[in-house]
């Protein structure tokens, strides 16, 4: 009786759902790793950007090693690898060693990814289904990544993200081992060489101007919502879920339209329209970024696969060409990280102190007593000085609020008022990031109206 | 459905939530911008020692800080605390002589914003205007801190002068 293709399916749809997660799946632990390992946004943003970054130097050579040394002892080495650094960054204390850790997971990762589009189509049956497979499973590990990652965080720790990875890899090695092993035994690794044709240059780079946009958005909606309006990760990762639902939307969308290139700019179009709405947020309020979120999440869904499908379609080997698609998409996340961060860093510094002075301003206007707005600014400024340069939660420095309740009722609105002038410079901070973000999305357009030939 | 009309529908959404949020004040939602201290601050008719006192601590935050070229928020909150003051004037590199000046500054602007307003008589406002420019700092930051206290005292002291002054002159 044949062995059943699916259990083999499964799991290597995990190990790329896994592994692509990984990309995406700390960006809601990143304040919680940023304050527990007394960092700063800058150096914190390296837990994501290293992975990405060593992801999009090694996919082309780990799909290279995994033709050579054969996909299944590729991908089981690779998801062994995975599975350890994933051990080191629980472990790890510093950042340092969680840093060099997610490197390792990424080269890990990165062969266990290549390595599985090497082993899909003779599991599937086609190419085109090992495609669709491949980069539906990557899609639906990045979307679900920052939301997993949020109720971990939230639930036990961020170390328990990378602690959970490790049985799931070996659970998704061990069908895969066999391959392994019938490799090994047979010898047989590469059964035939075939031409490799040259990677779609203009798909590639769609992806990767693309994937700069996506990541942005969540990495700074993330931040935003937990550094600027003081969620927690769980509220925050209930947040962000309106964005893979909507992708799920936009999916389905995706099946009705057949030209690829279509969906790819109605895609990059809608990924722009989301990050410039969030740019523009006319107030501090969880319900106005849903709107945006959902533009953000059709535009994903719409473009990667397209793009993705794009720049696998008709060309051989399959590994090779989806190692160009992750070197692109993760060298994408890297740029719009490294581009961005120092900008929203320096906005962030000047729109508290902005922030703040409006507030001290809100108090020394008010009509109560100058004694009491003296000690009122006082208190804020104590407060200020606890939370060490981050935006405060303003309500303590109201406390105990005065007995009187003419005064109390004073109080309480200027505790409403300042409040909002920190949720004002919180929200503002971000704009000139997301507005950036959506330039990349809109110039994305360009090598998508270019990439004319598409083999499918 | 047709590649276009996915575009021309996606182009559509994106302009209406945009357009939607900039109607909505998206583009102007950011902390509101602090006064320069250097521009006169109007008196808003005062009424009672209370409100004086209000006026007074912020003419006199206002006069400091724009000697010191920072805002009058910033000065408020470090005038606030002896830890406070001390970061600050780590921070901007002041040393106590060039805050006390500031700090004197901004008190006589203070009696000068206040004698504008018809809140403080010409007779009182000369002897504190002198006096104002030769106290400690601490007394200073006192003056600023608790102006109500000051100008009670400075009612009780000179009040009765005052009223004497006034006999005398033609």
């Amino acid at each position: 009786m044949p062995e059943s293709p699916r259990p083999r399916v499964a799991a290597l749809a995990l190990a790329v759902g896994l592994v692509l997660a990984d990309s995406s799946i700390v960006v809601l632990a990143l304040p919680e790793i940023y304050r527990e390992l007394d960092t700063s946004i800058a150096g914190v943003t390296w837990v994501l950007v290293s992975f990405n970054l060593v992801m999009a130097l090694a996919a082309v050579p780990a799909a290279l090693l995994a033709r050579r040394v054969g996909p299944g002892r590729a991908a089981s080495v690779g998801l062994a690898v995975f599975a350890g650094a994933g051990l080191a960054c629980g472990l790890a204390d510093e950042l340092s060693t969680l840093i060099v850790a997610r490197c390792v997971q990424a080269l890990g990762g990165a062969l266990a990814v290549t390595a599985a589009l090497e082993l899909l189509p003779a599991t599937v049956g086609s190419e085109r289904r090992a495609a669709t497979v491949w980069a539906g499973a990557g899609a639906t590990g990045a979307a679900l990544g920052p939301a997993v990652g949020g109720l971990l965080t939230e639930l036990v720790s961020w170390q328990s993200i990378f602690l959970l990875q490790v049985p799931v890899a070996l659970v998704a090695a061990v069908p895969i081992l066999a391959v392994a092993k019938h490799e090994a035994a047979t010898g047989v690794i590469e059964p035939e060489l075939r031409r490799t044709g040259r990677p779609h240059l203009w798909a590639n780079l769609a992806l990767a101007m693309v994937s700069a946009a996506i990541a942005a958005a969540l990495f700074l909606l993330v931040l935003l919502l937990i550094e600027g309006w003081r969620l927690s990760p769980i509220e925050a990762a209930l947040v962000v879920s309106a964005m893979p639902l909507a992708a799920i939307l936009g999916g389905r969308l995706a099946d009705n339209v057949p030209d690829a290139r279509s969906r790819a700019a109605a895609g990059a179009i809608l990924v722009s329209g989301g990050l410039a709405g969030l740019a523009f947020l006319p107030k501090a309020t969880i319900a106005l970024t849903l709107p945006p979120q959902v533009l953000v999440g059709i535009g994903l869904s719409l473009v990667l696969s397209a793009l993705t499908e794009t720049a696998l379609g008709g060309r051989a080997p399959q590994a090779i060409h989806g190692g160009w698609t992750i070197s692109s998409r993760h060298a994408g996340v890297v740029i719009g990280l490294l581009a961005l961060t120092p900008i929203f860093t320096a906005d962030i510094n000047q729109q508290r102190h902005d922030a703040i002075d409006a507030g001290t301003a809100v108090i020394l206007d008010s009509p109560v007593s100058p004694l009491l707005k003296l000690d009122l600014a006082e208190r804020v400024s104590e407060r200020l000085e606890e939370e060490r340069g981050k935006v405060p939660t303003i309500g303590p420095a109201f406390e105990p609020l005065p007995a009187d309740p003419v005064e109390r009722a004073e109080v309480e609105q200027l505790q409403g008022e300042l409040q909002d002038q920190l949720d004002r410079g919180a929200t503002h901070a971000f704009s000139t990031s997301f507005i950036l973000a959506a330039l990349l999305g809109l110039i994305a357009l360009l090598p998508i109206a270019l990439a004319r030939r598409v083999d499918l | 459905m047709s590649g276009r009309a996915l575009i021309a529908g996606s182009i559509v959404a994106s302009v209406l939530l945009v357009g939607a949020y900039l109607a909505a004040g998206g583009s102007s939602y950011e902390p509101e911008k602090v006064q320069d201290p250097c521009k006169p601050r109007e008196w808003t008719n005062p009424q009672g020692l209370g409100q004086i006192a209000n006026q007074f601590t912020i003419s006199a935050l206002d006069g400091a800080a724009c000697r010191l070229g920072v805002s009058r928020e910033t000065l408020a909150r470090a005038l606030a605390t002896p830890e406070a003051r001390e970061r600050f004037t780590r921070r901007y590199g002041i040393d106590d002589e060039k805050l006390a000046r500031a700090i004197r500054a901004g008190l006589v602007r203070a009696v000068d914003d206040a004698e504008e307003a018809g809140a403080l008589s010409p007779l009182l406002a000369v002897p504190l205007r002198e006096a104002l420019q030769r106290i400690p700092l601490e007394q200073a930051v006192e003056i600023v801190n608790d102006a109500q206290a000051f100008l009670g005292n400075v009612e009780s002291f000179l009040g009765p002068a005052q009223g004497i002054l006034e006999q005398l002159l033609p």
